[in-house]
Order: C-alpha cells, then sequence, then structure tokens
C-alpha cells in the first residue's frame, strides 16, 4: 500500500489529502481537517449574551456570518423581532462579506491555479506579463476591500464585526459614507465583470488543457437563498434534488429531521448528509436554485451560465464560476440597497433576556450557517454550530476519488495529482476553522 | 512590487488560530513593495519558510506539538519575530475555560488519526522562542499591522481607547444597572458607560481608532491592559476600572464585580497574565509593544 499525503494552501486552515493506493488502484482518498477549536466546549456556562462577541472567534475569514447567526439565534431564545432597518443593514454586511469571500476565493485562492503560479503575488520572468500581473493583482486588491469596508461600514469592523446586537443593529449608514462607497462601487463594477470575464475564459482553458471539469455526478443541493430572492439574512433551508427539482424546504429548528451530522474517523471536521446522500453547498449550490439574481449584470451573468452549462449544472469547476456570477451581484444589490435611507429610523429594539432555546441562520457564503443555543439560567447550557463546509464533505471526498482514480494507472502516479487535488478543494472553498469549531 | 526580487524576505506563519489576523494584513497591502512575501499559507504555496527571513509574523498560539516544531524552525529562520494578536501573546480564546472535555475528544481521535497532539493548554509563542515585538488586538487593524513593520520604533499609540473615541463622559448621567445593551437604544456621541455598557476602553491599549465603540459596542479589551498594567496580576487593571465604574455611574458593586469578572472579558484582559505567574517567560516591556 502506497499512502500519499499532499499538504494544502490557498485555502482557510490547516487541512490535508491523503490518498491510499494499494496495487496501481485508489483505495480512499480523505481530506483532513488538522486542527480542532473546540467552540462547542468553550462556550458551555458563559452568559448567553456574551456569546455573541466569542463565537466570531470560530474564524476570522466568516466572523460576520458567525456574528449574525449568534444575534438571530438568541433573538430566537428571547422572542425579539429587530426593526427592518436593522434587517437591511444586516443584509449589507452579509453582501460585504459575499464580497469579500468571492474576491479572495476567485483571485487569490484559485486564479494561480489557472496559470500555474504560486500566488498572485509571484512576479513573472517576462515584463509584458509582469505588468499584466500586477494590475490583475492590484484590481482584485481593490474589489476584495470594497468587501471589507461595506463589512466595516454595517458591521463596526471588517472581522469580529460589533455593530449587530440582539434587538437590530447599533447604528445605522450615514448617508455621505454610504455615497462614498457608491461611488467605489460604481467605478468598480465594470473592472470586476472584466475581471470574472477573464477568469472566466481561464477557467474554460484550464478544463480543456486538463481534459476534464471535475466530478459532475448529479447530486442535492443546500442552500438558503430563494429562487428569486437572494436575500442572505435568511430564513428557511431548501434542498434541490439532482434531477433539478427544489424537494425540501424547511425551518430551522427542522434542520435535524432532514440532515444527519456524524463525526468522521478520518478528519476533526463533522460530515453531514440528507438521508445518507451527498450534498453539495455554497455558490453552486445557490446558482442551481436561482431562477434570477434580481440585478441586471448578474442576471446577464446567470442565463449566460445556465444557456451554456443547464440547470442543474454539476461540474466541480462551477462552483468557482459562480462564484463570479455571486460577486457581480453582491456589488450591484450593495449599491442598491445604499441608494436606500439606511441612516434614519428605529435601528434596534429593547429586549428582556429569558432561558429557552433558539436557532439562528445565516446563508454564509459557504453556504447555510445555523447556530443553535440552549439557555438555563442566562447561561449557554449547549451550543451547537451547523458549518456550511461540513454539508460538503462527502461531496469533497467523493471529488478527490473521482481525481485520484484518473491520475493513477498501471503507468504510475501522474505529477498532475497534486495540483489536481488542491484545484479540487478549492473549488469548495471549505473553511477549516469552522469545519472543526 | 516591480522590483521585488531585491526586498526583504517576509513571511507569515500561523498556528492555532482563526486566520483573522492575516485577513486583516490583507488589508494593509502597502507590504507589497516593502517586502517579499515568501511564506505565507493562506495566499502562497510554499511548502517551508525559506532560511534568511527579514522578519516573521506568527499568529495563533502553541495549542500542538506541531505548533511548537513550526514555531521553533520559523523563528530559527528570521531575524526578527513579531507576535501578533491575542492568541500568539496568551494562547487566546482555547483559555476562556476549562478544555478538559475539547482535549478529550481531541486526544481520541489524535491516536486514531495520528494527527498533531494536543498540549495540556494552549501556550503565548514566547513560552518557547524569543519575540522582537509584540502586537496585540483581536485582530490588530491594518493601520497597526504597517506600523509594526515600517516604523515600530517611532510609533506613538495612544494610551488608552477613549483617546480616540470621542464619546462625551457626563457628570450627570449616571446609571444605576449594567443593561445598557437590553434598552434598544444608543445615543451617539456619550460615553458608553454612562449609558450602562460595561466598557473596558479607559484601561484598554489604544492604537485600534476605538473601531467598537464609536458606532456603540462597548469596547471588550482585544488589545490588553493599557501600560501601567504590563507584567502585572489582571487585579491591578479590574481594580483600575472597578474605580471607573465607582467614580462614573450608581451601579451596586457586586453587579460590577461580576461583569467584570465574565467570560469575555477574561479572554482579553487576562491576555498578559502569564508573566506574572510563569518565570519561563520573558518579561514584556512597553518598548516591546505596538
Amino acid at each position: 500500500m502506497t499512502t500519499i499525503t499532499y499538504p494544502l494552501s490557498r485555502i482557510e486552515g490547516h487541512a490535508r489529502v491523503v490518498i491510499d493506493i494499494h496495487d496501481d488502484e485508489v483505495f480512499r482518498a480523505d481530506f483532513q481537517a488538522m486542527e480542532m477549536r473546540g467552540f462547542s466546549y468553550y462556550v458551555q456556562g458563559v452568559p448567553a449574551e456574551q456569546i455573541t462577541v466569542i463565537v466570531p472567534r470560530i474564524c476570522g475569514v466568516c466572523s460576520t456570518a458567525h456574528q449574525v447567526a449568534s444575534v438571530k439565534a438568541l433573538e430566537d431564545v428571547f422572542g425579539v423581532t429587530p426593526p427592518p432597518l436593522a434587517e437591511d443593514i444586516r443584509e449589507v454586511l452579509l453582501l460585504g462579506q459575499l464580497i469579500q469571500n468571492q474576491a479572495t476565493s476567485l483571485f487569490i485562492f484559485t486564479m494561480p491555479d489557472r496559470v500555474n503560479a504560486s500566488s498572485i503575488f509571484e512576479v513573472s520572468e517576462s515584463q509584458k506579463d509582469k505588468e499584466r500581473q500586477f494590475s490583475l493583482a492590484q484590481s482584485a486588491l481593490r474589489i476584495r476591500k470594497i468587501g471589507t469596508d461595506l463589512i466595516s461600514l454595517a458591521g463596526g469592523q471588517f472581522i469580529h464585526p460589533i455593530k449587530t446586537v440582539i434587538g437590530g443593529v447599533t447604528s445605522g449608514i450615514p448617508r455621505q459614507k454610504a455615497d462614498e462607497m457608491i461611488k467605489t462601487i460604481e467605478e468598480l463594477l465594470p473592472i470586476t465583470a472584466e475581471l470574472v470575464d477573464t477568469y472566466w475564459q481561464m477557467s474554460l482553458e484550464m478544463g480543456d488543457r486538463i481534459g476534464s471539469w471535475g466530478d459532475d455526478e448529479p447530486t442535492y443541493y443546500l442552500a438558503s437563498t430563494e429562487a428569486n430572492n437572494f436575500r442572505l439574512n435568511s430564513n428557511r433551508l431548501r434542498l434541490m434534488c439532482p434531477e433539478g427539482r427544489e424537494c425540501q424546504n424547511f425551518s430551522p429548528h427542522e434542520f435535524g429531521s432532514y440532515l444527519q451530522i456524524e463525526d468522521s474517523d478520518y478528519s476533526y471536521a463533522g460530515i453531514s448528509s440528507f438521508q445518507g446522500e451527498i450534498m453539495r453547498a455554497n455558490s453552486l449550490a445557490r446558482i442551481n436554485l436561482a431562477s434570477s439574481m434580481g440585478t441586471p449584470k448578474a442576471d446577464a451573468y446567470l442565463q449566460r451560465f445556465v444557456e451554456t452549462f443547464g440547470r442543474p449544472a454539476h461540474a466541480i469547476m462551477f462552483f468557482d464560476l459562480c462564484r463570479g456570477i455571486e460577486l457581480v451581484y453582491a456589488l450591484e444589490k450593495a449599491r442598491q440597497m445604499l441608494e436606500c435611507d439606511l441612516e434614519h429610523g428605529e435601528t434596534e429594539v429593547g429586549y428582556t433576556p429569558r432561558d429557552g432555546v433558539g436557532y439562528g441562520l445565516v446563508e454564509a457564503p459557504r453556504g447555510p450557517l445555523l447556530h443553535h443555543y440552549e439557555v438555563e439560567n442566562g447561561l449557554i447550557k449547549n451550543a451547537d454550530f451547523i458549518i456550511p463546509t461540513v454539508h460538503n464533505m462527502l461531496a469533497i471526498r467523493r471529488a478527490l476519488m473521482v481525481v485520484a482514480k484518473r491520475y493513477v494507472s498501471v503507468d504510475g502516479i501522474n505529477s498532475e495529482l497534486g495540483r489536481a487535488v488542491g484545484r479540487v478543494v478549492r473549488a469548495f472553498d471549505p473553511c477549516i476553522a469552522c469545519a472543526t469549531k | 512590487m516591480e522590483s521585488q526580487k531585491q526586498l526583504p524576505k517576509f513571511a507569515v506563519l500561523q498556528l492555532s488560530g482563526c486566520s483573522g489576523c492575516e485577513v486583516s494584513l490583507m488589508n494593509s497591502v502597502e507590504w507589497i513593495n516593502n517586502f517579499e512575501l515568501v511564506y505565507m499559507p493562506l495566499v502562497v504555496t510554499a511548502n517551508k519558510i525559506p532560511d534568511d527571513v527579514e522578519v516573521l509574523l506568527v499568529s495563533g498560539g502553541v495549542r500542538t506539538d506541531e505548533d511548537i516544531h513550526n514555531l521553533r524552525k520559523g523563528a530559527s529562520r528570521s531575524k526578527k519575530v513579531i507576535a501578533v494578536g491575542t492568541c500568539a501573546l496568551s494562547g487566546g480564546v482555547a483559555q476562556i475555560r476549562e478544555e478538559h472535555q475539547a482535549r478529550e475528544t481531541y486526544l481520541l481521535s489524535s491516536h486514531r488519526l495520528r494527527l498533531p497532539g494536543m498540549l495540556p493548554r494552549a501556550f503565548p509563542l514566547d513560552r518557547f522562542v524569543h519575540i522582537d515585538l509584540y502586537l496585540p488586538g483581536c485582530p490588530p487593524t491594518p493601520e497597526l499591522f504597517m506600523t509594526a513593520l515600517k516604523d515600530a520604533d517611532q510609533a506613538k499609540i495612544p494610551s488608552i481607547v477613549c483617546q480616540e473615541c470621542g464619546r462625551q463622559k457626563l457628570q450627570d448621567m449616571r446609571p444605576t444597572t449594567i443593561t445598557g445593551m437590553r434598552s434598544g437604544v444608543t445615543l451617539p456621541d456619550i460615553c458608553l458607560i454612562n449609558q450602562g455598557y460595561v466598557c473596558v476602553g479607559t484601561s484598554t491599549r489604544g492604537g485600534c481608532g476605538a473601531l467598537c465603540t464609536r458606532p456603540g459596542h462597548a469596547c471588550v479589551g482585544c488589545r490588553g491592559p493599557a501600560n501601567p498594567y504590563l507584567n502585572k496580576e489582571p487585579k491591578f487593571v479590574l481594580d483600575n476600572l472597578r474605580r471607573v465604574f465607582t467614580r462614573m455611574t450608581d451601579i451596586p458593586e457586586e453587579e460590577i464585580n461580576e461583569a467584570l469578572e465574565s467570560p469575555w472579558l477574561s479572554l482579553f484582559l487576562d491576555q498578559f497574565t502569564d508573566y506574572t505567574q510563569d518565570e519561563a517567560l520573558q518579561l514584556r516591556t512597553k518598548e516591546k509593544m505596538i
């Protein structure tokens, strides 16, 4: 038996891929999370109202989603309904996170795979390439920064944000700041579209070069965005069947009847399934479920995607292309929302703490994120975090098996395998800190 | 970036943490013009830290045997080591409470998986290597990262958060309970303590730009205690906070004490505590703090 281990970079957290081969045959291809965070344990006994400051620290990349999910879960326990203005500001916050995340995944994590570079900061030898690369990197970082600036505007700061509180948000978004942001978005939207087109083209070329777009077997898809409403500050989960029909639609407190979550024997991350069947979450799930994005440029991209690849589309490289559609959407939608008055009006309501059970759902960049708390005597008795990356674990394993079989044969192990496992894992954009909460 | 080949080498090592420090660093991209990034697994594919690194940033706490190994190896190859963030300075969020249960789960599965072994607790970096500069914050802002990388010697860091907050402290607005956050109203421009919040900005190291308090969230002290409380037991900073609340509010003493001893504050207020208890640790002088 031969075991090959591939350490992974350009993903969030510490993980590796381990492939077992015996007699030219692939036995296992595992995606292993190498660390454990342990937040479910730390927060036991913490005063409930303090958990919203602690749990964003599960992950610095996804802290916005955790903070909002946490506040929503406590609002559910306490029976508080935040005012509509606060819900809108939270949506702007989550759009900011989507921009930051998709720009990072597209341009910093996965674009280097398309040009066989080690990073977007790598300097090419030829002068012509160097200039092109320099301008690509600059644009990519500027687009990403719109995301972090939006989070700062709506959340107070862009990592471990604080403006979302039980009952609403602490303050609105001043007109002048909103106008500055709109100006930046308008300036960068055409540049983003250009970069997404470049990325799209690079991806097609990469697919042709490799001769495969990865695991394309039909599967279930899980998201909490709707067919005609891409709202990330979501309330219900949706499941699409492999043939493309929305077959389940359930509220957060029913999740246990639909999703099975268990530990794995090869990783610190858990594994979830729909009644034992493989699911996928993240960009491809949302786009497969979307009939329309509701903003003009993003709808044009969605139409192009569906006309070219069909619906539902299954190959894993589509995850990357779908992030491009979502990046354009999030910029357009943020501009739309900032044009409204987010400064005046009621931003928060008072509340009285009480014991009970609560659920907080948001659509995080990697899929539906659910916090589930049990509060007793004002303290957290139990906290469960249902993590988007965990919904993709079985799908990642299957995609790794497909790629391992492709590159292991009687002639030996093709050296492309190392790059290929990187591409497969990055398509799912897993977050290891979250997955091992 | 144009002449990157001649620039000093710069590496970022992430131990057990949340990546928030790295995400913050990515927003202070001015370093692109000053350094050649040779190692940072989050954004660059490179399997090891090269030998001649000028500046090594380390985030995260030391929680596994692999963390110790990587930290020692990285530090031995670097001229200057900067400890970044609460976890690197204190072990971090893993210290929030006893973690026997977490460790049991971890040990069980690490035996099964042959994965890195877990240490009895999460340690700060300077338990194992010499640190040249400390950059506290959860995470430090991009501006603080640039200060640490460019002109740490000339840095003028505001002593406490209040200096940058801009909210006014009123003498005649004295809350009688710490439940301001439940009221549904946060007045702009007025000190959060006046409004019944447990804000610890009065004793917390400044430099963050008062990012939390300005929009209306109490300071939780992520930058750690201000200079007068460095290398001192937590009692000193807590005493100072008690004095502030007694002076500015009519909140009963027991309520203040209970609030100040809460987990969310201990995570940050106690981040220098080890220095009063563990003789193996170097003292953190204020000259070494950003």
